[in-house]
């Protein structure tokens, strides 16, 4: 009973207090009566504005509130989540009895790969705060990038997107761990859009990350770029179907890392599928000496950037592939335990509505040795330059992404531009087929996210620097 | 309580729409032939859309007893909203019924978890060497929309859906061949564990591969790969694409765009079809309606506020979740069946691809009418069979030419995918990339 008098009164927002939570979390999943429990508490506050054409189309304030339960009895996941503090015992009771029914069905079993508890408090450390910033203030500087979209001849509409999200997320572990951190999230897009005869084209920019409102300040460059792209892309034709050498800007190439590789190296994807063990088999030879992939969580202030992932393990930064042979993959404690390797800080969920799943931070291809975009495109008879991105998907094997805006390589130089440029191919061939990577690498974050098992957008950051790939499969008329 | 809450609202704004919605879902998850999830969820939100000023502020918590935080943040944020120049739902009742299924929010651990080792067993019983995915999910839910200007009206829904494939991950091979569907009432383990065994059927045909060579073909594609081909007409005739201007259908009502053999309808009360409702997500009335009729446009995808600045009626189409401001939005989209058979126009296929999977569609420039991605799941016809999966290659396409001048043929038969019960339709001429 007093455990139920204590929760009934941590309903009221004014009292979440972290002292009194730290004893109910912990004290709640040390008696669940579960082989492992975790409790997450999640409390968020969004800002969100959008523009369509020239109206501001919605601006809001939400609040996200809740939390799940996690537990393992005789190897069975059960997973509750729930609106209210109200009854939380209760929660955790029914987590378990689910686990327990399933055990007594299932043969499968589940082991946690063992990590040191940890107790602590991360606080967020911004430049600058968008808290800070009253709303007036994000609605005249967004809507005057809106307006200058809008005043570019030939452009008739613009979406634009800007959101923060502040959240102060509670974990406890019967291992004893227990986290109180605060995140920050942001994230804009824009789009400019141009119709022409019947044909819609686009020109995007987007910006993002976790620590600095000023990133969306003085962006009049890239905002006008949008708006050239869009009008320039709707008078361009469309890509001839074939097979090319292809030039990926950075921001292209790291939303191939991501599809491409980073997928594939989800722990989840691996560890009880032995044939899977067997492509990605560690040693194996991937690419050339030159060709090297890792996943971090330390670039402070990238979307990406995490302390701790939502297991309470540090992040770090993974290497994937090295000089081009396979070193690594991104885990949970769930697939570390199951490959008997060691969790890498990748267990994340999007919201307390989700357990925790391997997926990437930030994904990226190390610098190569091949200079610069020239040095790239000098030896390329025909070819097309890709850059930006429209998004990607992969089912691991294959994959397709579609390019912001494209030209034709003709001869060693940059030639017309094309449209609808959408680059499908196979990850293994594709990997072995980079025959240049730059020295130039870069990273820009923007709004969107990574989708994965109805978990979407979750923030994920991704850079490179120019690559070169050859024999590309190009879709087109 | 409610009421009093209602009464306080109006007297600090203009005008209001209040949606709350609450619901409970139980799903089971199986990957690479292991259990691997069992996620019990009680959900809840409500959000306001408050008028002050002649502008619109939104809000939204997932935080049952937080109505008064969410009004207050609503008003706070609507003078620098959008113009209130519509007016939400008033007062109107809807005339038609929609089945409702209370065993989807009583469904057990137990019983999906035995449905998973059943699918298991099926799927190997055919495909020893496949490895077994699938997911379960049952639920319930309760939504209630009110509004200043007098509506409201509440609904319930229920909702199950499963997702079963057989899969292998071999070096140069990776496939997964898979059924699903959602549907408002449960579903049972007869036609699920059928599903199952037809999804290893397609296994053990795609487990072969088939040459395949850039070139022009005649397609055949599934009701799967079907939907990814329809997006461009979803997208052009979304009311914001019109208001806009950005679709190039704005001025087209009445204009034959397609053969005469595509007739689309958008059907909220479709008895099977787990994407309906009785009022859309403003509280608005729906209805079944023609949206291609024997080719020729009949109708947009409305909210209130896009039917305004349109001149036009409102439909009925607001789609939202509770925690969104609301979207112009299909319920179920039915397309018209023809009269082959499948296995005719797998015959009238004879030397072309039958497409089941695309990847990556979502990328395209679809109001362009473009339609690109990986085939990642696609077979050769031989002799009226799939003689093999065709792999490496691409698709790109134009729906809006594709199925004006390139159809050959559309099956009697139709199936559910998502919110969409669509044939099998055969088209020719249509280019396809190879490596």
């Amino acid at each position: 009973m007093k455990t139920i008098d204590r929760e009934t009164t941590l309903t009221s927002r004014a009292a979440l207090d972290s002292r009194n939570l730290k004893s109910l979390l912990t004290g709640l999943v040390q008696k669940a009566g579960a082989d492992y429990a975790e409790i997450r508490l999640e409390d968020s506050t969004e800002t969100a504005l959008s523009f369509m054409g020239q109206n501001l189309e919605n601006v809001s304030e939400s609040h996200l509130y809740g939390g799940n339960v996690r537990v393992l009895v005789n190897g069975c996941w059960g997973f509750v989540t729930f609106n209210s503090l109200n009854e939380l015992d209760a929660r955790v009771r029914e987590a378990a009895q689910n686990a327990r029914a399933a055990a007594r069905l299932s043969k499968d079993k589940s082991v946690l790969a063992p990590i040191e508890p940890v107790v602590d408090t991360v606080r967020l450390e911004l430049l600058a705060d968008p808290r800070q910033v009253a709303i007036e203030d994000k609605i005249a500087l967004f809507g005057g990038y809106n307006d200058r979209i809008l005043r570019r001849p030939g452009v008739t509409s613009s979406a634009l997107r800007y959101f923060d999200r502040y959240t102060r997320l509670y974990y406890a572990n019967s291992d004893g761990t227990w986290l109180d951190r605060e995140l920050m999230d942001m994230g804009f897009g824009a789009s400019a859009i141009a119709t022409r005869n019947g044909i819609t084209a686009r020109g995007t920019t987007s910006q993002g990350g976790r620590n600095n409102f000023n990133v969306f300040r003085n962006l009049e460059h890239d905002i006008d770029e949008a708006a050239t792209d869009a009008v320039e892309n709707v008078g361009a034709p469309v890509v001839k179907g074939g097979t090319y050498t292809v030039i990926c800007d950075p921001h292209l190439a790291g939303v191939f890392v991501h599809e491409a590789f980073g997928h594939l190296s989800e722990g989840d994807n691996i560890a009880d599928d032995p044939r899977m063990q067997e492509v990605l088999r560690l040693g194996r030879k991937f690419g050339e000496g030159y060709l090297n992939i890792y996943d971090t969580g330390l670039d402070v202030g990238l979307r990406g950037h995490l302390k701790y992932d939502d297991e309470g393990v540090p992040t770090q930064r993974t290497d994937l592939i090295k000089d081009g042979v396979l070193v690594g993959r991104l885990h949970s404690r769930e697939t570390a335990g199951r490959m008997n390797e060691k969790p890498t800080g990748n267990a994340r969920a999007i919201s307390y509505r989700f357990p925790p799943i391997p997926r990437m931070r930030n994904t990226c291809i190390g610098n190569g040795p091949h200079g610069k975009l020239e040095d790239l495109i000098k030896d390329v008879k025909e070819g097309v330059y890709a850059l930006d991105s429209a998004g990607g998907q992969t089912n691991g094997e294959l994959f397709t992404f579609t390019a912001g805006k494209a030209f034709m390589i003709r001869n060693g130089k940059l030639a017309e531009r094309v449209r609808d440029v959408t680059i499908g191919g196979n990850v293994f061939d594709t990997l072995r087929n980079i025959t240049g990577i730059a020295g130039d690498y870069h990273v820009r974050d923007g709004s969107g996210g990574c989708g994965k098992g109805g978990q979407m957008p979750l923030p994920v950051s991704h850079g490179s620097p120019h690559i070169r790939i050859k024999d590309v499969v190009i879709g087109g008329k | 309580m409610v009421k009093k809450f209602t009464e306080n609202l109006s007297s600090l704004c203009d005008a209001f729409e209040m949606f709350k919605a609450s619901g409970r879902s139980l799903s089971v998850a199986y990957e690479n032939d292991r259990l691997t999830e069992i996620r019990q969820g009680e959900s809840s939100g409500m959000s306001i859309r408050a008028v002050k000023g002649g502008k619109i502020g939104f809000s939204y918590s997932s935080k049952p007893d937080e109505v008064d935080t969410v009004a207050s943040a609503a008003i706070r944020m609507a003078p620098y909203g959008k113009p209130y120049n519509f007016s939400f739902a008033p007062k109107q009742k809807s005339a038609h019924t929609r089945p409702y299924d209370g065993r989807c929010g009583e469904v057990s651990v137990e019983k999906l978890v035995g449905l998973g080792l059943a699918v298991k067993d099926a799927i190997k019983s055919i495909a020893p060497e496949a490895m077994a995915e699938c997911s379960f999910s049952g639920g319930v839910s309760q939504s209630r929309i009110e509004t200043s200007t007098g509506q409201d009206c509440s609904e319930q829904e229920s909702s199950f859906g499963y997702f079963v494939a057989a899969k292998v991950t071999e070096e140069g091979n990776f496939l997964s061949t898979y059924r699903y569907r959602s549907s408002n009432g449960l579903v049972g383990e007869d036609e699920i564990i059928e599903e199952a065994r037809e999804a290893a059927r397609d296994f053990v045909v795609a487990r072969k591969q088939a040459p395949v060579k850039a070139g022009r073909y005649r397609v055949l594609f599934s009701p799967g790969a079907l939907s990814d081909i329809l997006m461009p007409i979803a997208v052009s005739i979304n009311g914001l694409n019109i208001e806009k201007k950005t679709s190039r259908w704005v001025n087209s009502l009445g204009e034959r765009l397609f053969d005469e053999r595509v007739t689309l309808l958008d059907d909220p009360f479709h008895e099977d079809g787990p994407g309906g409702g009785l009022y859309d997500g403003e509280g608005v009335c729906t209805r079944r309606r023609a949206i291609i009729e024997k080719g020729v446009l009949q109708g947009f995808c409305h909210t209130l506020s896009t039917a305004k600045a349109c001149g036009h009626e409102p439909t009925g189409n607001a789609r939202r979740a509770v925690s969104t401001v609301p979207q112009p939005g299909l319920h179920n989209l039915v397309m018209a069946g023809g009269s082959a058979t499948r296995e005719q126009l797998l015959i009238q296929a004879e030397g072309g691809l039958y497409i089941d999977q695309m990847l990556g569609t979502f990328t395209s420039n679809f109001l362009a009418g473009q339609v690109s991605g990986n085939i990642s799941l696609g077979y050769a016809v031989q002799g009226g069979q799939r003689i093999g999966r065709v792999k490496n290659c691409a698709l790109n396409v134009n729906t809006f030419d594709l199925l004006k001048s390139h159809i050959v043929a559309i099956s009697a038969e139709r199936e559910w995918v998502g919110g969409q019960y669509l044939p099998w339709v055969l088209v020719e001429d249509v280019a396809v990339s190879a490596r």
